[in-house]
């Protein structure tokens, strides 16, 4: 049978099945080539990293550059406060998301929808625009430096409180009714009946804000003013910056970024239908 | 039934769970977004150092506009970074739509086994941090070992200087860029295309449209709506462009890569002229809305096509 029309679903086919799969695996291959690129690398010997024309395929994978990376950037300590920045910050929004977008969709009341407009518009915000204020204000109340000084600010924000309004929107108001006349609090509601019902939309949001905040460097960067025991591994990654002169410590440095990247791309291979299927439905994602 | 008035739900207790519900999002949100805001405004009108107290700074009216509008190294620097930008802005936008809609299509082709593998694939690369991005293409974009040389070597294309030469500096960080955010942008597109009815198609079809007429005519404009979300975030992800410029070409070389986020912190936070960085952002921050409400201005003008809401 011949394949639809790639211009529009259903359509006869102008241009061959093979021809689009020749298509498919080009792309395909052109966006896996910097990360198998970045994975090869990372095994390769020094010497291998030197050679021109170069090896593309290390002879004998080496994982020796993964050893003498860690001890360079402060693997271990960095994880750790990667972990604690995006563990504490997602929990946070969740939490705060669930309670806001339960009330902007089940309750009514005067100004709700002024309220709601106002609070998306942030989401629309470049961080750099409130980056000055927002550092000194972190100064002043004395956490600069200091991870709670990273948290503090993220701990809500607009993009999930969108979501889940979007999605607490569609539980039935009789389940909610019911547990009200079974004496049920608010509070009681929200995370025993409401956070079940929405539980998909709830892990694709934290797969966005934790994969976010792993990734997150401008803020960090900017409160952390060289406080290297607290960085999180994106940071401690540029001080491979030197090492990224010369060739011979090629994998080295990929070494680190294949640390980097593995935690967000196992927690997406993990999540992924959550994921697709919330920006799909919401028409939206990304902060 | 939604709780209101009318329920049996005394109304105090009723506030009292609004306000429980929505001051731990909408306080830090308030603290943490609006205050700052309303902050970077007034101290755009003020002469004060970021390492002091806010009550240290001194009103000095429009005189950091002045200044970042003027022919001094000041102001070339920051017009220099403000036509970056939009320059940035402008390429990643005009790359990143079109490739989306194509990528969108061909993996919306159902009947196209792997389709899935691609989408995977395709957003996966969103999911690594941008500091490893830069990394990696800071290696493949070497003008003597990297591979991207050496493959358009091997086709008998000249090399490219890539990140070394100011003209070709900007480019290679849109294309980096665009690399890792063209998978989000597939994705909003297949949720615009599955939303496309088939019976629009059938209707059009039975009028004797086929193929980029039927795409011209209906995909395109039914699109529309997708289109321009994508175009305000993939604007706004522009103007946040700043590791491959801090890690890889500190903004140059010669002022090639001098992008807003980059120079606004460096005059901000780095060198602690607070006034002078606020007037930067505030600046900024009406350009976005200058250029956000002209886009859907002339999106609204524009004439839809046949059957577009």
């Amino acid at each position: 049978m011949a394949a639809r029309d790639i211009y529009a679903p259903g359509e006869g086919a102008p241009l061959g099945r093979a021809l689009l799969y020749a298509l498919m695996i080009a792309i395909a291959v052109a966006a896996a080539f910097p990360l198998a690129w970045m994975v090869l690398s990372s095994l390769k010997t020094p010497a291998e990293a030197m050679q021109t024309p170069p090896v593309w395929i290390p002879a004998t994978p080496s994982l020796d550059a993964y050893g003498k990376v860690t001890d360079l950037i402060n693997a271990g300590r960095s994880f750790v406060n990667s972990a604690i920045i995006a563990g504490v910050t997602t929990t946070g929004i969740l939490i705060t998301s669930l309670m806001a977008g339960y009330a902007f969709s089940k309750y009514r009341f005067r100004g709700r929808d002024a309220l709601f407009a106002i609070t998306i518009a942030t989401m629309f915000l470049p961080p750099i625009v409130t980056l000055i204020p927002l550092y000194r204000m972190i100064g002043s109340i004395g956490l600069s430096a200091s991870l709670a000084g990273v948290i503090l600010p993220n701990l809500a924000n607009a993009f999930g409180i969108f979501l889940m309004r979007q999605f607490v929107a569609g539980v039935p108001d009789e389940l909610l009714e019911a547990a009200r006349l079974d004496g049920a609090s608010e509070m009681r509601i929200v995370f025993t009946i409401v956070a079940p019902a929405v539980a998909p939309a709830l892990a694709a949001l934290a797969l966005f804000a934790f994969v976010y905040h792993w990734n997150s460097y401008l803020w960090p960067l900017t409160v952390l003013q060289g406080n290297s025991d607290q960085y999180p591994i994106v940071i401690s990654l540029s001080r491979l910056l030197s090492y990224n002169r010369s060739a011979v410590n090629t994998n080295l440095v990929m070494a680190g970024a294949t640390l980097a990247v593995l935690p967000p791309l196992i927690l997406f291979v993990f999540l992924q239908r959550f994921f697709v299927r919330t920006v799909t439905a919401s028409g939206m994602g990304g902060q | 039934m939604p709780i209101s008035k009318s329920t049996p739900f005394r109304m105090t207790a009723f506030r009292r769970s609004i306000v429980t519900m929505l001051v731990p999002s909408l306080g830090p949100i308030a603290v943490f977004v609006l205050v700052p805001i309303a902050l970077t405004i007034g101290l755009s009108f003020t002469k004060w150092s970021t390492q002091t107290p806010f009550a240290t700074a001194s009103f000095i009216g429009l005189d950091n506009y002045a200044e970042i509008f003027s022919a001094s190294s000041v102001g070339r620097d920051f017009k220099g970074a403000l036509s970056n930008t939009a320059l940035y802005s402008a390429l990643s936008i005009a790359l990143l739509l079109p490739l989306s809609v194509a990528f969108g299509l061909l993996v919306h082709q159902a009947r196209l086994k792997g389709a899935e593998v691609l989408r995977t694939i395709l957003f996966a690369t969103y999911m690594v941090p941008m500091i490893a991005v830069a990394l990696v293409f800071s290696k493949l974009y070497s003008p003597t070992e990297g591979p991207i040389n050496q493959m358009l070597a091997l086709i008998g294309l000249p090399r490219q200087p890539w990140l070394s030469s100011p003209d070709t500096a900007l480019v290679s960080i849109v294309l980096l860029n665009v690399w890792q955010q063209v998978g989000y942008f597939t994705i909003l597109v297949i949720a615009g295309l599955t939303q496309i009815p088939q019976s629009v198609y059938d209707a059009a079809r039975i009028d004797g449209a086929r193929g980029l007429r039927l795409f011209a005519s209906i995909t395109l404009p039914l699109l529309k709506r997708t289109l321009l979300f994508s175009a305000v975030i993939a604007l706004i992800n522009a103007v946040q462009v700043f590791e491959p410029v801090a890690l890889i070409t500190q903004g140059g070389p010669v002022g090639s890569t001098n992008v807003l986020t980059y120079h606004i912190r460096r005059v901000g936070i780095e060198r602690a002229q607070g006034g002078l960085g606020s007037a930067m952002s505030v600046t900024l921050l009406l350009a976005l809305v200058i250029t956000v409400t002209a886009v859907f201005a002339f999106a609204r003008s524009e004439p839809t096509g046949r059957g577009a809401k």
